[in-house]
């Protein structure tokens, strides 16, 4: 019940994490998520699909990860530019 | 496309469990305890603070804070029995409070005039596991009119918890409720749990509730 608050709280770690010109450039956000975290994984995916859907993201998908313990963790983000490899 | 992968590592509860530990922090120096109250919807929260605030009001100095998705009904009710403030928050759909609004609620308590701060935490046994509101502990209550078995379908919270208020006792003759069931259930989840059973209707077993939460309000009082 509470992912939508956890969604947002990613949401706040990102825009925190990254400047604001690649907030749009978002593309992935990877997310630790517990077997006894309280959290129902794919309730959680559709809430940051809603949040991350939003300006001035432009709709970067939740790759999560499941792992045993209480663990609820933004594991890393994914940025990409548009630009062709150098 | 140039990808570029930027190493995080944060934990999502990070922000609030630092709220969480500045409220602490704060009630530790006004020498204030705080419980935080847990459960399913009606299993008698606001019951057992309407008799817990009838009763001790006049000996110890306690201060409420509500938690509801919408309404102050509860605020409202235990205002009835105390001539200080009951703070309601309105979540406004949230399952859960959360530190941040604790750390507003307290702005309008006179923590100088408080021993025992008590937090009704929204009616959930899920979300309000999660958040740490800076409370010295959590009192997970459930009810005789629950299963036996609500600690081992939300183990998280029971855990979370360390004491455990049994409520509703007066209607055990009219159902199949096993007692020893239950507080075995509630063992197995969280062998340190400390058990009181209570009727918040009749009276029953509320001195127990009532002698524990004097130690309290001694423990926490400033040296």
């Amino acid at each position: 019940m509470h992912e939508l608050s956890v969604a947002l709280e990613i949401r706040r770690i990102a825009e925190a994490r990254l400047a604001r010109s690649e907030l749009p450039q978002l593309s992935a956000v990877g997310v630790e998520v517990g077997d006894d975290s309280g959290i129902e994984p794919e309730n959680l995916r559709f809430c940051l699909e809603a949040v991350f859907a939003e300006p001035p993201f432009r709709g970067a998908r939740p790759v999560l990860e499941r792992l045993g313990g209480d663990v609820l963790r933004v594991a890393y983000l994914e940025v990409d530019d548009g630009c062709p490899d150098h | 496309m140039a990808v570029r992968t930027i190493e995080v590592r944060e934990r999502v509860m990070a922000r609030n469990d630092a709220l969480a530990g500045g409220v602490r922090a704060r009630l530790r120096d006004a020498g204030v305890v705080a419980l935080n109250l847990v459960s399913s919807p009606g299993s008698g929260k606001t019951a057992l603070l309407e008799r817990t605030l009838g009763a001790l009001g006049g000996e110890l100095e306690m201060a409420v804070i509500t938690g509801d998705v919408q309404t102050q009904n509860d605020a409202d009710r235990l205002a009835r029995h105390t001539d200080r403030l009951v703070q309601a928050v309105v979540t406004g759909g949230a399952c859960h409070l959360d530190a941040l609004q604790i750390e507003t609620a307290l702005e309008a308590i006179d923590l100088a005039r408080t021993r025992l701060l008590f937090i009704e935490n929204v009616g959930n046994l899920v979300c309000p596991a999660s958040w740490d509101l800076g409370e010295a502990a959590k009192v997970v209550v459930f009810s005789v009119t629950e299963g036996e078995d609500k600690p081992l379908k939300y183990p998280k919270m029971f855990r979370e918890a360390s004491y455990a208020v049994l409520n509703k006792i007066d209607l055990l003759p009219h159902l199949d409720f096993d007692v020893a069931a239950a507080l075995a259930n509630a063992r197995s989840v969280n062998p340190a749990l400390r058990f009181f059973q209570t009727s918040a209707r009749t009276g029953e077993g509320l001195a127990g509730w009532f002698a524990f939460l004097r130690a309290q309000a001694g423990a926490g009082a400033p040296a």
